[in-house]
């Protein structure tokens, strides 16, 4: 294979199993505990921005501003960035889970990703501003010496072992009766409390350790592309991480990876391959965006459960796909 | 004389200015099926929110179990073993049959974060005893052959039951049934009430608010009249039956007895 | 002292624009009861069309605008009517609504780029010279903007108070089904509503972009959440609400630059919106109402 389209598929690789840390963080969130949080991108956002100047020397010169600039390796700035995302996202939830409704708290939320974005954009000496943090060294880069164009392959390994430790979290959450808490408490607050549930503990910690995952996922961008600015989490972001759960299926960690392959690869990276305009060169993004969204609206329609729906999980019994169909007509009754 | 299990003093629950809950007293003692009765707009529902924990308590003092739990969480409430159920089903809609059984053990199995992560091998073995004792209910309600299907395909009968046997895998000392027969058919009501009483055989307490005054009639005792938000009479049907002013209650005041 | 009282000016301006906004999507909840997360592209398309007819086709601003609101009737009849209906008809959970609100938002943003271009725009207004009025400096668009919203103001008050629409409206958003069952076409009556609500999002996304001077395809959305605090300021779903949240508001947004940098006075009014929804959700309006 020619080595422009093996490193254009490894990239490719890298991207996926990025997104896939951020649809299994929402759908800890969303999916399993139903929590409205349409400020998702924002913690990806501080994952990355605390992740980078963790790595980044301090700053001495105008022009390039941030704070701390702690001279870290790998692993620890990952730890960092993901630790200031679970952070604020604990300080968010207080504020926000509270009992009002979806579309408020959805309000609430966007208006905490707004706010967050406006002052980050304008603040130069937080991160740099408008322009963002740039020239974040790579994990392992100077140690290993590789050619630049190659560092690909070493941050698949990289990425592939952190996605497969939270993949194993997002699964474990899933199949415990801690996730099992985590749903009912989503099909209804009132009910759960009834049964003795603490559902504000229990939403708070949905809450977090999804943001730990948007955390983890800004800094494995960062880490990767050596710079994160304003421009790279806008609200739409937030919008097509959601998309990608629902398409997918949420509720389930299969329905999450499924959903980031297709929106993050299959639609994104496919409308990528359109040829471009040269006077239209927004058509792309735009047609992109107009896929999704339709896509979305179709899903919710016929398939509002998404590709992969929550699995109907059984306890201690072989799976007896025959005795299936004599049930459905024992139910009707 | 022991302490009832629930003692409600005084109770007052206003939204906006109506006095839903006006200054209602009444005992529960422990072991009884104890019926609460009344016409619409009585404050019964309210009353229940109150005890709960749902609805703040305004004025007035609720004891259960020997201690005052006026401002307790309903989730605390629970955990203390009083149990309630809702007016309408209010099933986990996507989670199983069985899990929603499940979900109500609180308490019995590990359900933290921590737990999920590191001591599976310990969950794995509560749960297996959970799901036992779930199936046995299930067998009993006769909804084992569902135990797999999402609660919100079920039909509005088998709701009514599944809540049942949802709030008694929650192992309650006291049940608070906000009107379980509203809306079922007679056959349904009859096995209802064998295993509402069968519960009771078997250590609940019950306080039922019901609608249906020959189920209270064959089930209560004591039975709570309540009207315009207070305990009018405490007593046995038979005793409301004579008593005039309970009749003037539920036929409205100013019409002849 | 100079300073603050012209931010008064702008101010006025600011809440004048914000109230046909509110207005509009406040009236849309009171009948559907969801929030229309779309609102913000529905003012930027409104801006659009009227650009093509002021630019475009040589219209003067005032009449290109009219003409703009009116046009958008007919998007917005096609969302409400194919798109959202679908899923109210069938009482699905209620994130659905609220994600595929969000999706139209999407879809309409992007078409908006690929049919106008991601390129600033500018009507075509001629020179416009300032007037002292009093203590105020405004321009003469500035004050063409607050006489629209004052007219459109006092026509909605008519509308909801001595027409039989808006005595429905009234019903409906007070209880759906009782006044279902009294006999209102709830369906027909939320159409209604729904092309109002559009067009009074095309007039305030036409007077947005004016006041703005140059704009983009981001010009609704970055002032949607202003209108949300506007709108919860006043208690969702209630038009007089809205009213007095928008002058609040837009007072508040346009006073606190001279004191913050104006780069975060935006930002001022999402603090009040998240103030106001962690309190009382129900709106600020609601201390003062019985009941």
């Amino acid at each position: 294979m020619p080595h422009d389209l093996n490193y254009y598929l490894a990239t490719l690789a890298v991207y996926f199993l990025v997104y896939c840390v951020l649809t299994l963080g929402l759908n800890i969130t969303f999916g399993m505990a139903g929590i409205f949080d349409f400020s998702y991108i924002t913690f990806m956002a501080i994952g990355a921005y605390f992740a980078g100047v963790a790595v980044l020397p301090p700053s001495n010169q105008p022009g390039l501003q941030w704070i701390l600039g702690l001279n870290l390796g790998f692993p620890l700035d990952l730890l960092i960035g993901a630790a200031a995302a679970g952070v604020m996202g604990l300080l968010i939830g207080l504020l926000a889970i509270r009992r009002i409704r979806s579309d408020y708290l959805a309000m609430v939320l966007v208006a905490v990703w707004t706010i967050a974005w406006s002052v980050t954009s304008n603040m130069i000496g937080l991160f740099n501003g408008q322009q963002g943090l740039i020239g974040v060294p790579q994990p392992f880069e100077t140690q290993l010496g590789v050619n630049p164009n190659d560092y690909v392959f070493v941050f698949i390994p990289i990425a592939a072992v952190v996605l497969a430790i939270l993949f194993t979290v997002a699964y474990c959450i899933e199949r415990s009766p801690f996730g099992r808490a985590l749903r009912a408490t989503r099909e209804d607050q009132d009910v759960a409390a009834a049964f003795g549930k603490r559902t504000v503990r229990l939403r708070l910690t949905a809450m977090t350790i999804g943001c730990l995952y948007a955390g983890v996922a800004g800094a494995l961008t960062i880490e990767f592309l050596s710079a994160m600015s304003p421009n790279a989490w806008a609200i739409v972001e937030t919008v097509i991480i959601f998309s990608a759960l629902i398409v997918g299926g949420r509720g389930n960690v299969f329905g999450a990876v499924l959903g980031a392959l297709l929106v993050r690869i299959v639609i994104i990276e496919g409308t990528g391959l359109l040829p471009t305009l040269p006077d239209h060169p927004e058509l792309i993004g735009a047609t992109r965006n107009i896929l999704i969204g339709l896509l979305v609206i179709a899903v919710l329609y016929f398939r509002p459960q998404g590709v992969i729906p929550e699995r109907r999980r059984r306890y201690f019994e072989a799976r007896k796909p025959a005795a299936d169909t004599s049930q459905e007509v024992a139910k009707g009754g | 004389m022991a302490e009832p299990l629930l003692s409600v003093t005084e109770v007052v629950h206003a939204y906006g200015g109506v006095q839903a809950v006006n200054g209602c007293t009444f005992e529960v003692p422990e072991g009884v099926i104890c019926g609460l009765i009344g016409p619409n707009g009585a404050g019964k529902t309210t009353l229940v929110d109150v005890v709960a924990g749902a609805l703040h308590l305004q004025r007035g003092t609720v004891r259960y179990a020997g201690a005052d739990v006026g401002g307790w969480s309903p989730d605390r409430l629970a955990r203390a073993g009083l149990i309630r159920t809702f007016q309408l089903s209010r099933e986990f809609r996507q989670l199983t049959v069985l899990e929603n059984l499940l979900v109500a053990a609180t308490g019995r199995i590990d359900e933290s974060l921590a737990g999920a992560l590191f001591r599976r091998r310990q969950i794995a073995v509560a749960e297996r005893a959970l799901v036992k004792e779930a199936r046995g209910l299930l067998e009993i309600f006769g909804l084992d052959p569902l135990r797999n299907d999402l609660a919100v395909t079920l039909s509005g009968g088998q709701k009514r039951l599944l809540e049942l046997a949802r709030a008694v895998m929650a192992h309650p000392r006291l049940l608070l049934l906000d009107e379980p027969m509203a809306g079922i058919n007679p056959a349904l009501m009859g096995l209802l009430e064998a295993h509402i009483r069968r519960l009771n055989s078997q250590g609940i307490t019950f306080l039922m608010v019901e609608h249906n005054l020959g189920v209270v009639d064959r089930m209560c005792e004591p039975v709570v009249v309540m009207a315009e938000g207070k305990a009018l009479a405490v007593g046995s049907m038979a005793d409301h039956r004579a008593s005039d002013a309970v009749v003037t209650a539920y036929l409205g005041r100013g019409r002849p007895a | 002292m100079e300073l603050f009282l012209n931010s008064i000016g702008f101010g006025l301006v600011t809440a004048s624009i914000l109230a046909l906004a509110a207005v509009g999507l406040t009236l849309q909840f009171g009948m559907t009861n969801y929030v229309n997360f779309a609102y913000g592209d529905f003012m930027t398309l409104g801006a659009y069309l009227t650009w093509t007819l002021n630019v475009g086709l040589g219209w003067p601003f005032w009449p290109a605008l009219f003409v703009g609101a009116l046009l958008m009737a007919i998007p917005v009849l096609f969302i409400s009517q194919f798109v959202l209906e679908p899923f109210t008809r069938r009482s699905g959970p209620t994130f659905h609504i609220l994600i595929v609100t969000f999706a139209v938002s999407l879809i309409l943003s992007n078409l908006i780029l690929a049919i106008w271009g991601g390129d600033f725009q500018n009507y075509n207004v001629g020179t416009d010279t300032p007037i002292n009025l009093g203590p105020f400096i405004l321009s003469v668009q500035q004050l063409g903007i607050i006489a629209l919203a004052v007219t459109c103001m006092v026509a909605i008050h008519l509308l909801l108070t001595r027409t039989k629409l808006g005595k429905a409206m009234r019903a409906i958003s007070d209880d759906k089904n009782l006044a279902a069952v009294t006999g209102i076409d709830t369906r027909r009556i939320t159409t209604i509503v729904w092309v109002l609500s559009g067009m009074l999002a095309g007039l305030a996304g036409g007077v947005l972009a004016l006041n703005v001077a140059s704009f983009d395809p981001n010009v609704g959305v970055t002032f949607l959440f202003v209108i949300f605090a506007a709108v919860v300021f006043g208690g969702i779903g209630r038009p007089y609400g809205a009213m007095a949240g928008a002058l609040v508001i837009g007072l508040v947004v346009e006073v606190s630059a001279v004191f913050i940098p104006s780069a975060y006075k935006l930002d001022v009014a999402f603090l009040v919106l998240m103030g106001v929804l962690l309190v009382r959700p129900a709106g600020l309006m609601s201390l003062f109402e019985r009941g």
